[in-house]
């Protein structure tokens, strides 16, 4: 089951749940205290409401939402459901099944007039609503709010760690909520550094309830993570615990009211919050001193509390005990793995490749006999290739963590050779991707990490006078986003400065002088072959060969390279590159006698050409329902010989940020290829990124839409910018 | 052995891609319709975690809960609500009735699967 | 829940199975502090305990605290991959660690 299908689900309730409401709106009027018909028109609100929520339906979800809140007033009997109000909720059933059929019709952002239609019944409901409805927001006080007040007395303490104090309310395990969980779910958002589990409150023997909880953790933490989400950790059980939350570099005094606020005795805490390394010894000495005052009690010093027999650990027993658990660890997941030459996957993965062209033959044939069994069965075979296609994909997998470890002793090596104190920082190390991607993918980001190392992070002096701390961060991060793997190289160093680059590229003649670039464009010269900022050149790079490189390198693994960057604040290199290089879902159009594959997860969505070119234009962009849409005609591009088709579509194909409508004769349908690369020869040819074999035995080129949409969309800007024609037209 | 989760709502389409979401993180998934249907699930199978909305047909959110909380198998088990902005009132009977954890509709699957994820992990 | 116990010459080899949690909370605590009543040294086997929450966990620390009371060595052998996970998760290990380990780390 896919989400198209569930959409489908949604869409067919949907209808029902409409046509329920509609009926009982009709028989209302007749009984209008009836609490069943009001319950039904209520739920078929509610119950579209949450469902398109899921998928993000937002123009669905904000109409609902106020009907919603009517119909939950007239459940409650603060409105009388009588004429003018039924009349309202009528209409308002009637526009939801509109929005449910433009859903099934496509979707998409709804007209203007279906908007102005929502707008409007959204005032009428509207009207209902605040007939004396005070709406009571925000009226959930936090108790941990009382730690942020003022925070006179004491200066910031050292450490990045967030402090996490919890005192488990005793109904907790009654609840369901199991501490441990949440303790978990915290490991997710960053790393427990140090963790202190208070037992001490388990009553006596007898009184002890073994329902009951009892438990507190004191816990360091390092994370990214902001406060809230921290926070919403323990949302569940927020009401009835004592949670408080420090962030890194709180004020010492700060502390202070964490440790008088905690039932504890005070010096005890001072000890953990000492032991957890959130606080150094002086630190602690400065709080508790704080706290008494001036000053002039003694106080008992530290060293003393710390030795107090039962707080301190046997060391030894606990190294044991993690050596065991290793070995144990080790021992139990070397039995579940088995070696296989890399070769012998690519076999695999090459024949599944042909079984998947063999099973499209298969499916061709089927189709035209039209027998209904054999579809039937062709249509198994199909979905079970795909599965195999899935887990034998799967199998080439690998995390991108030890690529990102290299980087390590990189960065050592290159910070002692530049004099720089350099960290490298890495997220999201356990992110998979395909092996022949990753073993591709180290030489640029290599020469990434050493153009930030070398260009982006200033040297020591330069960054203590900008206020930075002397050392510099340099990141890895990365994550999946829609079938495609995105990898971060960000750096907090001086960030790039435009005019330099703007006056660089009007020098080595790669932009004119009169020109309207946004920031993104202008930093993204950098990657336009022969250019560098350096002003000195030194030993690593800057000598004008290296990013255009790194870009020719990724668009090759049909990826693409961004570059953000804030002035003085450092710079951030994103690459997009697809999951697998095998095999892709593609959608196929034909112009002419020749068959196109487009990967299908950029394919937007397709529009008829008699819908558009009525619709404005001036032949190199056209009116998507007021978006301007620059479009490519294939067969101009490919110059593919014969007159054009008299009915033309348009496939609206996006990457990234841009989208761009190809023009072709026919839609052909999803189509599941293999891509085969193309040889040597074919490396001129713009546009395209290999090529495949159809079930008919035919051969079909897949577009490289990244290679695309670029012309196409520099075009776009230039018009819509209206800036002198002197810039470089990077035709294909 | 991967935990178990009742979903309990009578929209077919919110099971679904909740449960597609929450097979995908690794957990078995039973569907109920409403409360009534819920409470023949309830059958001493072992069950780590209970989503339930509040308005349904039959046998409200609210209702199933105190029922199955009375269960001895199911008197701990963790419940989270699902509820609407407008529901306030009825999340003070619901906390009565012994579910600590509300998640507010509409939400998308990475939100679900959030507040699963507190409560048990994979 | 089960708890096995075994009293060789006061000697009580108290083997738990199955799961330490929420649900079978009160009846481990009876049957936990009855094996420990009638002996005058505890060996715990945590091999077969396949589950463990907070509730299990304060069972632990209260099995612990009552053999401190009434002066009766305590220990905690075997612990399954569940108890080592949750004691690493709780930094309790050196609490509640295996002794055996000692030897096998010496090795």
């Amino acid at each position: 089951m896919n989400i198209d299908e569930i959409l489908h689900t949604f869409i067919a309730e949907s209808r029902e749940l409409l046509q329920d409401m509609e009926d009982a709106l009709l028989r209302i009027e007749q009984s209008p205290t009836d609490e069943e018909l009001i319950n039904a028109i209520f739920r078929a609100a509610h119950t579209i409401k949450g469902s398109a929520g899921l998928f993000g339906l937002d123009y669905i979800v904000s109409f609902t939402h106020v009907a919603e809140s009517v119909l939950d007033r007239v459940r409650n009997g603060e409105l009388h459901m009588a004429g003018e109000l039924v009349a309202v909720l009528l209409s308002s059933c009637d526009h939801l099944a509109l929005l449910i059929e433009h859903l099934a019709s496509g979707g998409g952002e709804p007209a203007a007039e279906i908007q102005e239609k929502s707008a409007a019944l959204i005032a009428a409901l509207h009207v209902y609503l605040d007939e004396g409805a005070a709406q009571t927001t925000g009226v959930v006080v936090q108790a941990e709010l009382s730690l942020h007040g003022s925070s006179e007395g004491g200066g910031e303490v050292e450490t990045d760690l967030w402090h996490i104090s919890l005192r488990f309310g005793l109904d907790v395990l009654r609840n369901g909520m199991d501490p441990l969980s949440f303790l978990r779910y915290l490991g997710t958002l960053g790393e427990i550094q140090h963790i202190v589990t208070l037992l001490n409150d388990i009553p006596a023997t007898e009184l002890m309830d073994p329902e009951s909880c009892y438990l507190g953790f004191e816990i360091s933490f390092k994370s990214d993570a902001d406060k809230a989400s921290i926070e919403g950790v323990f949302e569940f059980v927020r009401e009835d615990c004592l949670i408080c939350i420090l962030p890194p570099r709180s004020k010492i005094s700060d502390y202070l009211r964490l440790i008088a606020e905690l039932p504890e005795e005070n010096l005890r805490i001072g000890e953990i919050l000492l032991r957890c390394g959130t606080l150094t010894q002086a630190e602690l000495d400065a709080a508790l001193l704080l706290q008494h005052g001036d000053g002039s009690e003694p106080v008992r010093p530290l060293g003393e509390v710390l030795v107090d027999a039962k707080m301190v650990q046997s060391p030894v027993l606990e190294a044991a005990l993690g050596k065991q658990k290793l070995v144990k660890e080790h021992k139990s997941s070397e039995a579940n793995l088995i070696r296989v030459d890399a070769d012998k996957l690519d076999e695999l993965i090459n024949l599944v490749g042909e079984l998947i062209i063999a099973g499209a033959g298969t499916n061709l044939i089927a189709q035209r006999v039209g027998e209904a069994d054999l579809l039937e069965s062709t249509a198994t075979l199909s979905s079970l290739v795909e599965e195999v296609r899935d887990s034998a994909l799967k199998l080439r997998m690998v995390q991108i963590g030890g690529t990102f470890n290299r980087f390590q002793r990189v960065v050592r090596d290159v910070g002692r050779e530049l004099g720089k104190d350099i960290e490298l920082v890495i997220s999201g190390a356990e992110t998979e991707l395909d092996k022949t991607v990753v073993e591709k993918i180290g030489d640029p980001l290599t020469h990434l990490v050493r153009n930030s190392m070398d260009h982006g992070i200033e040297s020591a002096e330069t960054r203590l006078a900008n206020g930075k701390s002397a050392k510099g961060t340099l990141k890895l991060n990365a994550y999946h986003d829609a079938g495609s793997i995105v990898i971060e190289v960000c750096d907090d160093g001086g960030g790039l400065n435009k005019q330099r680059i703007l006056n660089k590229a009007i020098e080595r003649g790669l932009v004119s002088e009169v020109n309207n670039l946004s920031d993104r464009e202008i930093y993204n010269l950098i990657f336009e072959a022969g250019f560098s900022t350096a002003e000195a050149v030194s030993n690593l790079s800057g000598r004008g060969v290296g990013m255009d490189v790194v870009k020719r390198n990724i668009t090759a693994l049909r990826g693409t390279v961004n570059l953000d960057s804030i002035e003085g604040q450092g710079t951030r290199v994103t690459i997009r590159l697809p999951l697998t290089l095998a095999i892709i879902d593609g959608f196929l159009v034909g112009v002419g006698s020749s068959v196109y594959v487009i990967p299908l997860d950029m394919v937007v969505e397709c529009i008829e050409r008699t819908a558009w070119e009525n619709a404005g234009g001036d032949g190199r962009y056209i009116n998507l329902r007021g978006e301007v849409l620059p479009y490519l005609r294939l067969r101009e591009h490919f110059e593919v010989a014969g007159a054009s088709a008299r009915r033309e579509y348009v496939v609206v194909v996006r990457h990234g940020e841009n989208k761009v409508g190809l023009v072709v004769d026919r839609l052909l349908g999803e189509f599941q290829t293999v891509i085969k690369p193309l040889g040597r020869v074919f490396n001129k040819i713009g546009g395209i990124g290999g090529f495949t074999i159809l079930g008919s035995g035919e051969v079909a080129l897949i577009l490289d839409v990244p290679s695309l949409v670029r012309p196409a969309v520099n075009f776009e800007t230039k018009v819509q910018t209206a800036a002198a024609s002197g810039l470089t037209d990077q035709r294909i | 052995m991967a935990k178990t989760i009742l979903v309990v709502d009578d929209s077919a389409t919110l099971r679904q891609v909740v449960g597609i979401a929450l097979k995908g993180a690794g957990y078995d998934v039973i569907e109920a319709c409403d409360g009534r249907d819920a409470l023949t699930k309830l059958d001493g199978q072992k069950i780590h975690l209970i989503i339930s909305d509040v308005n349904m047909p039959n046998m409200d959110g609210i209702t199933f809960v105190t029922e199955a909380k009375k269960l001895p198998n199911y008197k701990f088990t963790p419940v989270i609500m699902l509820t609407t902005e407008s529901g306030e009132g009825k999340k003070s009977a619901g906390q009565a009735a012994g579910a600590k954890a509300w998640v507010i509709k509409p939400f998308q699957p990475p939100q679900m699967l959030a507040a699963v994820a507190k409560l048990i992990m994979p | 829940m089960n708890v096995n116990v075994v009293n060789q010459q006061g000697i009580c080899r108290v083997g738990m199975a199955g799961e330490m949690t929420i649900y079978t909370a009160a009846k481990t605590k009876d049957a936990l502090l009855l094996a420990m009543a009638d002996c005058n040294e505890i060996e715990m086997d945590l091999g077969a305990v396949s589950e463990i929450d907070a509730a299990g966990l304060q069972l632990l620390a209260l099995a612990k605290r009552c053999a401190e009371e009434t002066n009766k060595p305590l220990q905690f052998v075997a612990h399954s991959q569940v108890i080592l996970d949750t004691l690493d998760l709780c930094n309790l290990a050196g609490v509640f660690g295996d002794p055996v380990v000692l030897t096998s780390g010496q090795n």
